[in-house]
């Protein structure tokens, strides 16, 4: 409700002072000092050594997320990501929260388009047990029905709090891929109908855990403050004696070329006021159009500068906001596979859909017959490096191994992160308008309504 | 040094208390390495203006956020006029347009963030270095200068409107209004923190510059710059941008009176799936000496994953995904809450937990491993959660609203390492008498009102309407 809550500076005391003696020499442009290698069994292991703080991160990112989860058995591959906190042969139930808060550290877990994640962050001389219990869990985890049951129970309030019981639950970024996509695995419920959630084995879990939670289908992502060459003989003692497993089956998530706009309406039983969403069909990550794209993001919808947000907000007054992104669970680095460029807005019922895309279509036009200035590009250009020197020197370093897990898991080189403002320097104002003119085609778009059940609109 | 030297220690206690369970053991840590707090260097102007610097991490940026001691408790019964007049405050100075404000700030890879908050608001900036001295000049503008242009008053009020209508269909901010209201009384401003409709469309161009006038001012003002910056160079420009500010008035003190009473406020939610859980009282503020010691016993029951109510009816029951224990400040008052969202048919069971949950805490002492392991949690978590450099500024901030400097975090560590396991038990006694709760529950009574009012902890509970 308030933009930056002064409310919310208060409980725990959340942060140290730390002194990081580096002031002197700031970095021109990212430089991420990175060791990649494998272990015979095919873990990808990332290594990236910086002791300004004392902490070490530690993550695990397995290359299998919501989007290949078995069909029949929607929420399935979150659903699982819960078990991974249960407990293990080693480890009962409870054990991990222990060590981890225990430890003096922070951990957690989430499920994402093409990956899902177990990071933690800890003081820097717990690296060592840190390190034997992620390779703990990938050894293998407790197949119990008590804690599948229970589980079962937490999802299902998990996605009763964020999506079913709330007004706007699930809007946009649950809907419009179901609606925008046509192959099942970019088109079901990431999160889960209850009934499948409820539905779930232990033979699927089981299968789940021996099909995808392999060491050949991981990275291990170490960052902070530690000596590398002992890191390298922990992680030798402690994950290479895991078997690997089999090929990761291969599907086939292409989505087909988009040439029809289209619509959906859906009612919501809390919702007050109309809200409206769009989507376009991203071009394919790594393409120069694909940075272009991430340029007319920040372009078109980042910032109170940005032109939906001035057209939108402060010539229409249709919302007071309009937000949205490539990848809206995640940021335009961290998947692999069909993806939209959206953004969504709440309004008030004089504002027609019509009247709203209208507004839209005016802006969008305007990119794709008189294109951006080169000053746009260079303050589009300011506004990325400036989130990206957040991202990689955010002292948690959550961002950072993000960053590095996702160019291993989908480019087999986490050295990109070096290159990345390069890749975006690259572009220029007519590479953004014939991306434009191809990629925000109406044909190419989803628009997705949410109207107060009350209203009788929906569908 | 030494207090990681207990913690390495406490640490190997808790591997040794599960050797029995477990068949393979984790290998002991470390060595712990020693951190050292970045000094905070504060200087004054002579108009009263304070300013902060830090010197923070590893890439060039710079965050300055200039914070004043004015927000909701300033309003009197005018409930969102602060937040109307800093809205208005983005629309423009008397020598740039709104469009120039974003244009200027989004070129030096920034965004202007105005927060109001009920004692203080702020007017931030999140920029790359070289443009620290460019962002403090335009800052200084939108507080020193701004246009307040009326025709932008009903857009804003429409956005307002629209936000209000969607809070009052979300539960937890359903049931935080109730509970607020119920605590602080609605006749202050900590207890009143939602406006009726027809009151903020009345809200008009004189009333807003009228509390800009009497409220804005040196003497409230404290200007936080943290991240890689050149402290000279800033220290410049913000004695020019600020050297000849009025200093104003000085800050409000107001405090409330907030109720400890059993009372119970059922609010109904038809067809909601899930029961949201509002339970809490007034309890002791940050200046208390035992402060810190309250805060451990909070991490071990409600505020942290590894904690007995989080264990209990998430992990255990299943009852919900999201409980949490907070402290919630305000200025010299503070108060404790659990929030929790869970399934409708185990709304009483639940509440039975948590209540069981703070009633044992209260009548057994907890053991020595579990408080270490709280003790560890607390003391890692500040060396650890220094994610941000506006977290310092957030820090930094609600410290000085509470007249207390940086040396509260010097001493912080040492003091939870210090806590005694029978402070915990004594604290829940005399900060969660049971017999003193509010409760608000929201929810689809029909379904549980029955179970609700059966709970023998709510006996002698005044029900509210």
């Amino acid at each position: 409700m308030k933009l930056f809550s002064l409310k919310n500076f208060s409980a725990l005391i959340l942060l140290i002072l730390a002194s990081c003696g580096q002031q002197d020499e700031a970095p021109s442009g990212l430089q991420v000092d990175i060791d990649y290698y494998q272990l015979d069994n095919g873990l990808r292991v990332v290594l990236a050594p910086e002791n300004s703080v004392p902490t070490i991160t530690v993550a695990v990112y397995y290359n299998v997320g919501f989007r290949i989860e078995p069909q029949e058995r929607t929420g399935f591959a979150h659903l699982f990501e819960h078990l991974m906190f249960e407990g293990t042969p080693n480890m009962p139930e409870g054990e991990f929260a222990k060590f981890i808060n225990g430890s003096g550290g922070a951990y957690n877990g989430s499920t994402r388009f093409d990956f899902t994640n177990y990071y933690e962050v800890l003081p820097t001389h717990q690296l060592e047990p840190l390190l034997w219990v992620e390779a703990d869990r990938m050894k293998e985890i407790n197949f119990l029905d008590e804690t599948l049951e229970n589980q079962k129970g937490v999802v299902s309030n998990e996605v009763k709090v964020n999506v079913l019981n709330r007004p706007y639950g699930g809007f946009p970024w649950l809907d419009l891929p179901q609606v925008a996509n046509t192959n099942w695995y970019n088109a079901h419920n990431f999160y889960g109908d209850l009934e499948d959630l409820e539905a779930a084995t232990l033979d699927d879990v089981r299968s789940f855990f021996y099909t995808y939670y392999r060491p050949n289908n991981a990275v291990l992502v170490v960052a902070g403050d530690f000596d590398v060459d002992e890191a390298k003989g922990w992680i030798e003692k402690y994950f290479a004696a895991i078997p690997m497993g089999d090929p990761i089956p291969e599907v086939d998530i292409s989505e087909p070329r988009q040439e029809a706009e289209k619509f959906a309406t859906k009612e919501d039983p809390f919702a007050p006021q109309p809200a409206l969403a769009f989507g376009y069909q991203m071009p394919d990550r790594g393409t120069p159009e694909y940075y272009a794209m991430g340029l007319l993001d920040l372009i078109l919808l980042q910032g109170e500068d940005s032109r939906l947000y001035q057209k939108l907000v402060k010539e229409e007054g249709i919302s007071s906001s309009v937000f949205g992104g490539i990848n809206m669970l995640g940021n335009m680095y961290n998947y692999s596979g069909p993806m939209l460029w959206a953004a969504g807005l709440i309004h008030s019922p004089e504002h027609s859909a019509e009247d709203i895309m209208a507004a839209v279509d005016e802006v969008i036009e305007d990119v794709k017959v008189n294109g951006v200035t080169q000053g746009e590009v260079d303050r589009a250009l300011r506004k990325l490096r400036s989130g990206l020197y957040d991202t990689i020197g955010s002292t948690t370093r959550i961002g950072l191994v993000d960053l590095l897990a996702s160019f291993v898991l989908f480019d087999d080189d986490p050295s990109r992160i070096n290159n990345l403002e390069a890749e975006f320097d690259q572009v220029t104002p007519e590479l953004i308008k014939s991306t434009a003119v191809e990629y925000l085609r109406a044909t190419n778009r989803t628009v997705l309504r949410r109207v107060p059940a009350s209203s009788g609109e929906g569908e | 040094m030494k207090n990681f030297r207990k913690i390495l220690i406490l640490l190997t206690f808790g591997l040794f208390a599960h050797s029995v369970l477990a068949q393979e053991l984790p290998p002991l840590p470390g060595k712990p390495k020693p951190f050292e707090l970045a000094a905070p260097t504060t200087i004054q102007l002579e108009n009263g203006l304070e300013v902060t610097f830090v010197d923070f991490g590893i890439v060039p940026k710079v965050t300055i956020s200039i914070v004043v001691e004015v927000g909701n408790k300033n309003e009197g019964a005018d409930t969102w006029l602060s937040d109307l007049t800093a809205e208005l405050m983005k629309e423009g100075t008397t020598s740039r347009s709104a469009l120039d404000l974003v244009v200027e700030a989004a070129d030096m890879g920034g965004g202007v963030n105005i927060g109001v908050g009920l004692d203080q608001s702020s007017v931030s900036m999140d920029v790359l270095s070289d443009y620290g001295d460019e962002a403090i000049a335009l800052m200084a503008d939108i507080l020193r200068n701004p246009a307040f242009p009326e025709t932008e008053i009903p857009r804003i009020k429409q956005n307002f409107l629209r936000n209000l209508s969607v809070a009052r269909t979300q539960s937890r901010s359903i049931a935080s209004e109730a509970f607020l209201g119920l605590l602080y009384g609605e006749d202050h401003p900590y207890g009143n923190i939602l406006p009726d409709d027809g009151q903020l469309e009345g809200y008009n161009l004189d009333q807003i510059k009228a509390f800009y006038g009497a409220n804005f001012g040196a003497a409230r003002t404290h200007i936080y710059v943290v991240g890689q910056f050149d402290q000279k160079a800033l220290e410049v420009a913000i004695r020019e941008a600020f050297g000849d500010w009025n200093a104003g008035a000085a800050p409000l003190d107001l405090p409330p009176n907030p109720q400890r009473l059993l009372r119970v406020k059922l609010i109904d939610r038809p067809g909601s799936e899930q029961s949201t859980i509002y339970l809490g009282l007034p309890v002791m503020n940050i200046s208390d000496p035992d402060y810190v010691s309250f805060q451990v016993m909070h991490t071990l029951l409600g505020g942290s994953s590894s904690s007995r109510i989080v264990q209990n009816i998430r992990e255990e029951k299943g009852y919900t995904y999201s409980p949490r224990a907070s402290i919630t400040r305000r200025k010299g008052t503070a108060y404790w809450t659990l929030v929790a969202d869970v399934t409708t048919s185990v709304t009483g069971p639940a509440l039975h937990e948590i209540f069981y949950e703070i009633s044992n805490l209260q009548e057994n002492v907890p053991g020595t491993p579990e408080v270490d392991r709280i003790q560890n949690y607390l003391a890692g978590i500040f060396v650890l959660q220094n994610g941000s450099r506006g977290g310092i500024i957030g820090q930094l901030a609600a410290l000085d609203l509470q007249g207390l400097d940086a040396s509260y975090l010097n001493t912080f560590v040492s003091r939870v390492l210090a806590v005694e396991d029978w402070e915990i038990s004594a604290l829940a006694g005399s900060q969660l008498p049971l017999d003193q709760m509010t409760l608000v529950v929201v929810g689809d009574l029909s379904m549980i009102e029955k179970q609700i009012r059966a709970l023998p902890e709510l006996e002698g509970a005044e029900f509210v309407e």
